[in-house]
């Protein structure tokens, strides 16, 4: 199968409905002639013109409130903040207008809007540019939360997300934007809510998320020389989250680690064990583990921010403690 | 995970230990046999080993000489090289030596069978120690697997799901043993190792007939080799150090589980207590009359008939609640006056002796007593009784009455203080109202500790009793 990158593939995606859906549009600084500082939008401004690939000034909140009066009346906008950091100057608007109004309206109103951006930790982008932030509206009710790890999955993922009624925060991990990988050609989707098994296992279950997926896989194949059998879960969305997947997968390995970038207090991997304490108790053989980027901001210095991040090395030494249990 | 050295029970009813000193020191590396310390025991300084190997570590408030220390209690650990001391956690929440729960001593039901005391202590120490992950648990309930006797191979040394599955493999490769539980019984008794034993029955299951050849078996290889029996016989209850030298046409008969504890028990009591016993002859002419009338009586209706054993159950108990002083136990504490009276009555069966307990006797009907005694004592001829049944008596009596005998010497049944020795009723000449007569007299010897009691209450107690049998309506009316 012919091989994209990351990048490629989600705008392979956007091309496609593009072409054929003309109430797609898409906003955001730098998306037009340019082309998208990480190239989400490269090509298209030529395909489909400046109306339908915006240019907006520094004006979060004010675009992403008329992106949300655009959905309401029938439109699908795709917001592109480029660095999802910056998606927190419109979060009232985000919180307050676009998750509830579906539900303030009683469905009459459809709020179908993309929100795109790099999210993430590396590159030495610094405090104000390595932010995820994913757990904060997986916590929220009227959010899509997707994180796709593979090129595959961010073109299904996407694909998924232009076809729905839902606002989406869609989540790409900038260290691997430019990852290559199989993708198949014409279009698919993948639906939300679905996990990937990534690697099957019957020693212990790593669900891990992002660019996390990548590094974890590496620790499973150098720990299978020795016997190992790990199982890799990646919920490829985590707002739905795919319990059942990883329910499963505990049940066989009683064994769970969660590996995530974001902050560890309240966040996913707190969520995924909970769930599992409720739900499959009686299948744990250890207590969860998680493993999570250092509760600190992010520094610009690179050895400093190599340490804040899990690393293959780390995610090895938290499943060898894991098995200890 | 560190191994606990604990204070050991040394003795059946030990319940603290006077600490001696140590025979290694903090840091030492020790090996399982090495002699660890000593206890001082009443009689001797007995030396302890310990059972794993590892380096000693003694915690800051490790016991010194002279130091009184329950049973139970932890006093070091053996850990393992690289291995930290658990304790700190521990120190948060006591400042004391921390005693293992479930070791408590038994103070309380002290007077209860000593043996089962310590197997239960023994097991709940287990069950609330051992940390078992709920997939483990799981696991081991679905397997069979009692769990609480495993060691944890997790990394605070939690029971995890590999260590219930070894156990289940291990298990599967002992051969299981089919066995009729009352075979099961019968070769526990004879100490015949089931799994040497074919079954006959359908599917291999072994039956009586099985474990009663193997037990015939067993016993003419032994007059083959031994043709004369000469019963040869330690009531101390201590094991021969070696093989005894056996006479020409002697025989060795191998000891049976009640043997063994009684033979502990006995020796136990004539070594502690204080025995001292008295005799006196009652005047039981009513008290056979009343007898003949309970069974005239009762036959007719179809009651279970009191036995001369119930109505001695009955008015002794009556007699108790007089003198509470003899309804009480020794403890190394205080001496304890129990609130109920349950007596223990003496049943000889063919396996040896066993002592079932009547409960609550003083509160009960005499028919009451009769119908429960019947079931006690049946249980007892029929191997039906359990621990509880022979548990928690306060006083004991003992008839021999049909073995034709009168006074003699019984032997306190530890905690109690007392018990009642009850001869054959004779009719032989009394001075009766003046008058030579022939009456039907009875002999009773009182065996009572005098750690516990004095002569003179013990000696009131017997007169009353003595009164009781004469003139029954004294406790009848009671």
């Amino acid at each position: 199968m012919r091989e994209l990158t990351y990048v490629d593939a989600t705008r392979e995606a956007l091309d496609r409905a593009m072409a054929r859906d003309p109430s797609i549009f898409v906003v955001g600084e730098g998306i037009g002639a340019r082309g998208g500082n990480f190239n989400t939008t490269s090509g298209l401004y030529t395909k489909y013109g400046p109306e339908r690939l915006c240019d907006t000034p520094i004006s979060e909140r004010g675009f992403v409130g008329m992106c949300a009066g655009a959905a309401m009346t029938g439109t699908r906008p795709v917001v592109d903040f480029m660095f999802i950091d910056f998606i927190l100057d419109a979060f009232g608007e985000l919180v307050n207008q676009v998750a509830k109004m579906q539900y303030m309206s009683s469905g009459r109103l459809k709020m179908p809007i993309i929100l795109r951006g790099a999210i993430g930790i590396g590159h030495s982008a610094a405090t104000h540019h390595s932010g995820s932030y994913y757990p904060i509206f997986a916590h929220l009710p009227g959010f899509r939360v997707a994180v796709p790890a593979i090129p595959s999955d961010a073109k299904g993922l996407f694909t998924t997300a232009l076809h729905g009624d839902d606002p989406v925060l869609f989540l790409e991990h900038k260290s691997i934007l430019f990852n290559r990988g199989e993708v198949p050609e014409g279009d698919y989707a993948i639906p939300f809510g679905q996990a990937r098994i990534a690697r099957a296992g019957a020693d212990c279950t790593l669900v891990a998320i992002g660019s996390m997926v990548g590094k974890t896989l590496a620790a499973c194949d150098k720990l299978a020389e020795e016997g190992v059998s790990a199982e890799v879960i990646d919920p490829r969305t985590i707002a739905p989250l795919d319990m059942a997947t990883i329910l499963e997968s505990v049940h066989k390995t009683g064994r769970l680690l969660i590996v995530d970038e974001t902050f560890q207090p309240c966040g996913v991997g707190a969520e995924i064990a909970a769930q599992v304490i409720d739900q499959g108790f009686d299948d744990l053989d250890a207590p969860i583990h998680r493993l999570n980027g250092a509760h600190v901001p992010t520094p610009y210095s690179p050895p400093l921010e190599n340490a804040i991040v899990p690393q293959e090395s780390d995610i090895e030494q938290s499943i060898r403690d894991l098995l200890a249990e | 995970m560190a191994y606990e050295v604990t204070m050991p029970r040394l003795g059946w009813t030990m319940e603290e230990g006077v600490f001696g000193e140590w025979l290694k020191q903090d840091g030492d590396e020790v090996q399982p046999g090495d002699l660890l310390f000593t206890v001082e025991g009443d009689k001797a300084t007995q030396e302890v080993e310990v059972f794993e190997g590892g380096i000693l570590r003694l915690p800051p408030n490790a016991p010194v000489a002279g130091d009184v220390i329950p049973v139970g209690a932890l006093l070091a650990y053996i850990v393992q090289a690289g291995e930290s001391l658990p304790i700190e956690e521990r120190e948060q929440t006591s400042g004391q030596l921390p005693v293992a729960s479930g070791q408590e001593t038994p103070r309380t039901t002290g007077h209860g069978s000593q043996a089962s005391a310590l197997l239960t202590s023994h097991s709940s120490t287990l069950t609330s120690r051992r940390p078992i992950s709920p997939r483990a648990r799981r696991v081991a309930d679905d397997l069979g697997v009692d769990w609480t006797q495993l060691t944890g191979s997790g990394r605070t040394g939690r029971i995890v799901e590999r260590d219930v599955r070894a156990a289940a493999a291990q298990r599967e490769e002992k051969p299981a043993v089919h066995a009729t539980p009352l075979a099961r019984r019968l070769a526990e008794e004879a100490g015949i190792d089931l799994t040497t034993l074919a079954g006959s029955a359908s599917g291999g299951r072994i039956q009586r007939e099985d474990v009663e050849a193997a037990i015939l078996a067993a016993r003419r290889e032994t007059e083959e080799r031994e043709p004369l029996s000469l019963r040869h016989e330690r009531p101390s209850g201590v094991e021969p150090t070696e093989t005894p030298d056996l006479a020409p046409q002697s025989s060795l008969s191998p000891h049976s589980r009640i043997r063994r504890i009684t033979a502990q028990r006995m020796a136990e009591s004539a070594h502690t207590t204080a025995p001292v016993t008295l005799t006196t002859e009652a005047d039981a002419t009513e008290l056979a009359a009343l007898r003949q009338q309970f069974k005239d009586s009762y036959t007719r209706r179809g009651w279970a008939v009191p036995s001369y054993n119930d109505i001695y159950l009955k008015l002794t108990a009556v007699a108790l609640q007089e003198h509470p002083t003899l309804n009480a136990s020794w403890s190394s504490d205080g001496i304890i006056l129990h609130s109920a009276i349950h007596i223990g009555f003496a049943v000889d069966t063919e396996n040896g002796l066993l002592a079932p307990v009547a409960r609550d006797v003083a509160t009960k009907s005499l028919r009451q007593i009769a119908a429960e005694s019947k079931e006690l004592i049946e249980g007892a001829h029929r191997h039906r009784l359990g621990h509880e049944a022979m548990q928690g008596g306060t006083f004991t009596i003992t008839n021999l009455g049909m073995y034709g005998i009168d006074a003699f010497t019984p032997i306190i049944n530890l905690p109690q203080a007392a018990i009642l020795g009850i001869g054959r009723i004779l009719c032989k000449p009394a001075v009766h109202n003046g008058e030579i007569v022939p009456r039907q007299m009875v002999a009773l010897s009182l065996t009572f500790d005098h750690r516990v009691v004095d002569g003179g209450p013990a000696a009131r107690f017997l007169n009353t009793v003595r009164e009781y049998v004469s003139e029954p309506i004294l406790w009848l009316s009671a």
